[in-house]
């Protein structure tokens, strides 16, 4: 057919959805693992969504946090919070097998395809992965939300018209799940998971240059140390500055809270960025020293690729942070609190309850960004294993390579989130001892035993789910890898 | 190097009689093996002597990938038995093989081999520190083994900072760093440019006599296979000039 009698007005939308589609297993992993992290992220957004909607003729909530008007901010917040670890893996989930995808793109190229053309591939590829995931996240956030309509008799705590509280008993629900959202609100939900999928897969092409001969991809080896350590240790010092002097704020909690919200971005940027100078470090330490061929290995990877664990790991810092904050926050409130009054022990249990979840999916990161790793190495790998080189070892380097720069770095978060709140929320009780007719002020103690537990658990997930990884080593070391292109 | 290093000795290996040059190294009997069910090789046997260097040539396909895969333990046959050192190796668990391949093997492949991230001594240290031998005698042996592939001066570089012919060099020093019973190399020069390939294979041979290392070479070049002794071609899954023993 002579193109030259045809106005090029470049690859039709079908002709794109076709060349999207047209990817191998590891696509297809990688945009079935965007809708499902899509669907997750529309259900929870809409969970969020519907307590903010929660007027005066809905509920009443069995669940006290949903009880209490002036909770739920801070449970949309929970919700929000936890979105970010989901949304986090959304987007590594884009990355899986990308170099694959890209040096098809090359191809692509090769045959014709403009710049643009390849960008339009990879944002319809993400943007319908997500679209369908949002839509169908919606359509079970409804139907779940009509299987647990039922209401059943039991005492909730309600809040009179002066401010106290008290319990009263009637037909409660246990979630908002009576609460009338609009559509825009649904559809905006959806519109944002889609065009933030979108968006951000053209965002992850930005160090990747495909041309019809080649793919390059610029890898980042030196990690801003000094930006990073200012903006940690700057949020962190400044959390503390803000939570001493929060009485001379007079009441006035708007700037307050800016300010430390800004100071807190801070701390986590810094620590994110900061992750990877650690794992840069730790590995330029280890790599002259170490006998070990693993930590060798997991040495030397630290250094050539440092963002490749802190990819991984920044959701990770940003639970152990969070944690850390909620086990400060909570030996506060307790202390404050009556103890015959078991709403604060409850909530903060409840709270415990969504960290616990939120770790299992940040530490679901790691497994992309280890996953990613060995794949993308799968020849080498093979090579090695094929001149007799023990599985065992190139496990152990994966493993390391993710939890040797991780454990500090959660050490320092959760540390970093613990004594912050703890500054915020102030150190000390202050009562009075009718018995002595003088004021008393008790010391509120630190929560160390509760940062260990934390600490440890984030280990052991990120540790179990890392070990999740080693599947892939196993097949990436087959010996039908060496017959493979590299 | 042996003086050196503490490198697994053929005789330190239990129940290897690996004997004298001359004698029967490795051997294949009647091997089958298939991906899927697309026949590789058909009943092939092969005997390799010490000190010996074979070609084993074929157009694409044919299956002499396989048989190298098969004969150094990294295959294993579906039916047929491959021996070394009065071991029959295709009877043994992936573990022992492994452990084989590393004291006992050497493996040259086209591309794609070096640790990217280890520098060129480190790659070829590699081998010894699985051993267990300390970092630096690992490292001092790995630069003599650099200094032999005339490389020496690479071993602070990293793969991606070297040409393919410098890089095939210092894969070839981590292959024989061990100095091997059997060096294969599987198309070492496929990816090098004639000169380059010439270069490596004067080298890989020099260094395999020096050290009494017998050699495998996989090629569809006639002037690769040259630089071996003997010459077996294999078609179709089976030896096209003779039985291969």
């Amino acid at each position: 057919m002579n193109t030259k009698q045809h106005p090029d007005t470049g690859p039709s939308f079908a002709s794109t959805l076709r060349l999207a589609a047209a990817g191998g297993r590891t696509d297809h992993v990688r945009i079935t693992l965007t809708t499902i992290g899509s669907a997750v992220a529309a259900v929870m957004l809409l969970t969020a969504v519907s307590v903010g909607f929660i007027t005066d003729n809905d509920g009443p909530y069995r669940l006290n946090l949903l009880a209490e008007p002036g909770l739920r901010p801070g449970v949309m917040t929970a919700i929000l919070l936890l979105t970010v670890p989901l949304v986090v893996f959304v987007g590594l989930c884009s990355r899986v097998g990308a170099p694959a995808r890209d040096r098809r793109l090359s191809m692509f190229r090769m045959a014709g395809a403009t710049p643009a053309d390849t960008t339009r591939i990879v944002a319809l590829e993400t943007g319908l992965a997500a679209t369908i995931g949002a839509i169908v996240g919606a359509g079970v956030f409804l139907i779940g939300r009509t299987l647990l309509d039922g209401t059943q008799l039991a005492n909730y705590r309600i809040v009179y018209a002066d401010g106290s509280t008290g319990n009263e008993q009637g037909q409660t629900h246990l979630l908002p799940v009576d609460v009338t959202i609009p559509l825009w609100a649904i559809a905006a939900t959806i519109a944002i998971i889609a065009i933030g999928a979108t968006v951000a897969s053209i965002v992850a092409l930005r160090k990747v240059r495909i041309s019809p001969f080649a793919v390059t991809r610029t890898v980042p080896t030196n990690p801003p140390t000094r930006t990073a350590a200012i903006l940690f240790l700057g949020g962190t010092t400044g959390l503390l500055v803000v939570g001493a002097s929060a009485a001379r704020f007079d009441g006035q909690l708007a700037p307050l809270v800016a300010l430390s919200f800004v100071l807190f971005v801070c701390c986590v940027v810094g620590l994110i960025m900061g992750s990877a100078s650690v794992a840069s470090a730790t590995g330029r330490f280890l790599a002259p020293r170490v006998s070990r061929p693993d930590l060798l290995i997991a040495a030397r990877r630290m250094i050539a690729a440092p963002f490749t664990s802190s990819r991984g790991s920044a959701s990770v810092l940003l639970v152990a942070l969070i944690g850390g904050a909620i086990q400060g926050t909570r030996a506060n409130f307790l202390a404050y609190t009556d103890p015959g009054d078991t709403f604060y022990a409850d909530t903060f249990a409840l709270i415990d309850s969504v960290l616990i979840i939120a770790i299992a999916l940040a530490a679901a990161s790691l497994l992309v960004t280890s996953a990613e790793s060995i794949v993308e190495r799968r020849r080498t790998l093979a090579v090695l294993a094929a001149g007799g080189t023990p599985r065992t070892v190139l496990a152990r380097a994966a493993i390391a390579e993710v939890l040797v720069p991780l454990i500090p770095a959660v050490l320092l978060a959760s540390t970093a989130g613990l004594l912050a709140s703890q500054a915020f929320f102030g150190t000390t009780v202050s009562g009075f001892d009718e018995t002595t007719n003088r004021q008393t002020i008790t010391p509120i103690h630190i929560p160390w035993d509760r940062l260990i537990i934390l600490n440890a658990g984030i280990t052991a997930t990120a540790l179990a789910i890392t070990s999740i990884s080693l599947i892939f080593l196993a097949r990436s070391t087959r010996p039908t890898e060496l017959r493979a292109a590299a | 190097m042996n003086q050196v290093l503490p490198v697994p000795s053929e005789s330190a290996t239990p129940g290897l009689d690996t004997g004298p040059n001359g004698s029967v190294a490795l051997s294949a009997l009647s091997i089958v093996y298939s991906y899927g069910r697309n026949p590789a090789l058909r009943g092939v046997s092969v005997e390799l002597r010490h000190g010996e260097i074979l070609a084993v040539t074929g157009p694409s396909g044919s299956g002499k990938s396989t048989l190298m895969l098969c004969l150094a333990g990294i295959l294993v046959p579906d039916v047929g038995d491959v021996s070394f050192g009065g071991r029959i190796i295709s009877a043994e668990s992936e573990a022992e093989r492994s452990k084989l391949r590393r004291s006992q093997f050497g493996v040259l492949f086209q591309f794609g081999q070096l640790v990217p991230e280890l520098t060129a001594a480190e790659n070829v240290a590699l081998p010894l520190l699985l051993a267990g031998i300390k970092r630096g005698a690992a490292l001092s042996a790995a630069s003599t083994w650099l200094e032999r592939f005339c490389v020496a001066d690479l071993a602070g570089s990293r793969p991606p900072e070297m040409s393919g012919g410098q890089a095939q060099r210092v894969a070839a020093a981590r292959a024989m760093v061990t100095e091997p019973t059997v060096l294969f190399a599987d198309e070492p020069t496929g990816a090098l440019d004639a000169l380059s390939g010439e270069h490596l294979m004067t080298q890989i041979v020099r260094v395999a006599r020096e050290a009494g290392t017998s050699v495998v070479i996989i090629t569809h070049d006639a002037k690769i296979a040259a630089y071996a002794e003997r010459e077996i071609v294999v078609r179709d899954g089976m030896i096209e000039n003779g039985t291969g023993v």
